[in-house]
């Protein structure tokens, strides 16, 4: 579980922790936002050889408006991805 | 309540700032949904500022933020290596195929924003700027059409006794309903229809003043000081008295409550802006002792003044009205030579005046660099630098400002000279050869100094619909028109 955003600090500790493993599960309780330097490196992980499963919990509202900005919502498995 | 911070280009320091941003937006008022808008916003940009303004060498960012009663405001300025944003556009095509997200973050800047602006100040560095509106009910759909004369405006309410309080944050709604009774949709300030934005201010103190209310407890008047948030000064900017309870001296009541509560308060002097389609508002503050300063020439959308014959105008000029409360003693000025004549007959009209000192009693060295500030009202469509010292790369420095601000959409933009500084001549001088004019003496305006106001106006100005009641106003009047006709006549010529 995160303890504040998911900002470019946070991807850093996560890119260290995460070595060659290959799934990554995210608890963004505690998330205000998720930025664009997040946004990128998840996309990279999903779309990188071998891709990394990624699976988010509880995003905040403004992430999902940033997906529809980046126009990645078509792209992204949203259903697979969130977990309920 | 404003804020800056200063803080060093790393990692660690952009959650700190994001953190307060978020916290900062919550107290002044926005929903928290909104606030982490902003706040993502703001880390967008301080987190591209460390990566790429500053990549391998140790900078600076620094914050600004900024309130109004409609928005608020957050400037981020750093002095990093320079940056087009012009080539840096998101593509998902780009994204997708070569994993390229350049632009991304402006993207999301501009979406999580209700205006984003880059200022591309050369030398002097690049600034960001980020503005949020309030979001909030709206008096004029909450009230209803069929519901108009209601509460104060009942014949039934006329009272004769009436009772004077401080507003407090509780008396919100009933000042947007006296505000929207009174005025229908014709009151100049907007935000005086939205009870929330009202009740924020006045918890703030960015505003005091007083209510009146019947017996019964109906509302009847108000009218309330705006705090300058750069100097020790106040607007008497916010004024109502119900129809139905005019004509019973209760503007007179609430003026002297307002002004005893200023002197309480310590303000130095307050000012007010009268409209010019008519005189009736100079005409009022002139009792109370207030002296006609300065000549503003805004724009605004055409409109009428309800109960008033007035002509509707493209312009909305106001005199600049001032009354000393102290007569503690004021920093010395140097009267530019372009302006001594004029600025001595506004000066002559009070009782306590600054002294009169030469350039050659003011130390040069005190003044070496030149500092501006910009302050855009986005509502009205104006800039105002306010030029805190006139060193001497002003010309350099205030061109670079003006290049900045280009491409944004202004009506007027005006620049506020010191008028303690040497090098003030010059400066006017300059600004006139960059299409300004004069707008008068700002007493008092920035940092308890008396400023000298120039302006530059993007609209054609019909100069035979602005009255002006006092024989200063008149002949303010009479400088900034032949100034404008000049200007208009070389123009025509060239």
């Amino acid at each position: 579980m995160l303890s504040g955003d998911f900002n470019l600090k946070a991807v850093r500790v996560i890119k260290e922790l995460l070595d060659d493993r290959k799934a990554l599960a995210v608890d963004l309780t505690n998330s205000r936002f998720v930025n664009s330097k997040a946004i990128i490196f998840l996309h990279k992980l999903m779309t990188g050889k071998p891709a990394v499963d990624v699976r988010l919990k509880n995003p905040p509202k403004v992430f999902f408006e940033l997906l529809t900005t980046l126009q990645l919502h078509k792209v992204w498995e949203l259903d697979n991805i969130i977990e309920p | 309540m404003e804020a800056h911070i200063y803080l060093e280009a790393e990692i660690p320091m952009v959650g700190s700032a994001t953190d307060f941003t978020y916290k900062w937006c919550v107290n002044m008022g926005l929903q928290p949904d909104e606030a982490a808008r902003m706040a993502l916003a703001a880390d967008e940009i301080l987190t591209d500022i460390v990566l790429y303004a500053y990549p391998e060498e140790a900078g600076y960012i620094e914050i600004w933020y900024q309130y109004s009663f409609s928005e608020i405001e957050i400037i981020i300025q750093e002095n990093g290596e320079p940056f087009d944003p012009g080539k840096y556009l998101y593509s998902l095509e780009k994204a997708m195929n070569e994993n390229n997200f350049d632009g991304a973050s402006q993207e999301i800047v501009r979406k999580m924003t209700d205006q984003f602006l880059f200022l591309n100040r050369g030398k002097d560095g690049k600034e960001f700027r980020l503005m949020k509106r309030f979001v909030s009910d709206d008096i004029r759909k909450t009230v209803g059409k069929g519901n108009e004369i209601a509460d104060a405006d009942h014949p039934g309410n006329v009272a004769n006794q009436y009772l004077i309080t401080p507003v407090t944050s509780e008396d919100a709604e009933d000042i947007a309903k006296l505000i929207y009774r009174s005025y229908s949709y014709t009151y100049s300030k907007e935000e005086l229809y939205f009870p929330k934005r009202i009740e924020m201010a006045i918890r703030h103190n960015y505003k005091f003043g007083t209510i009146v209310r019947t017996e019964s407890d109906v509302p009847a008047g108000y009218f309330a000081v705006l705090m300058s948030t750069d100097s020790l000064i106040g607007e008497v900017g916010e004024a109502v008295v119900s129809p139905t309870h005019r004509n019973r001296g209760l503007m007179k009541r609430m003026m002297n409550k307002l002004i005893e509560m200023s002197r309480e308060r310590g303000l130095l002097g307050l000012f007010g802006e009268a409209v010019t389609v008519h005189t009736f508002s100079q005409k009022v503050n002139e009792t109370y002792g207030f002296k006609s300063t300065a000549l503003v020439i805004t724009s605004s959308q055409k409109r009428v003044f309800k109960g008033l014959k007035t002509e509707p105008s493209d312009i909305m000029s106001v005199v600049v009205e001032f009354l000393p409360l102290s007569s503690r003693r004021r920093k010395p000025v140097i009267l530019p030579d372009t302006y001594s004549d004029l600025l001595t007959e506004i000066y002559r009209q009070f009782r306590t005046v600054p002294a009169e000192t030469s350039e050659a009693n003011t130390s040069q060295k005190e003044h070496e660099g030149t500092n501006l500030d910009l302050n855009i009202n986005y509502e009205k469509e104006s800039a105002l630098i306010i030029v805190r010292d006139v060193g001497t790369a002003f010309e350099a420095s205030c061109n670079r400002m003006l290049r900045s601000i280009e491409d944004v959409k202004l009506l007027a933009v005006y620049i506020d000279l010191p008028l303690n500084q040497p090098r003030t001549d010059s400066a006017i001088q300059w600004l006139k050869e960059k299409e300004f004019i004069l707008a008068g003496l700002m007493p008092l305006f920035h940092k308890e100094t008396d400023y000298l106001r120039m302006q530059k106006i993007r609209v054609p100005v019909d100069f035979s619909l602005i009255q002006t009641h006092s024989d200063i106003a008149g002949k303010i009047k009479d400088r900034i028109q032949l100034e404008y006709n000049a200007l208009h006549k070389e123009k025509g010529e060239a």
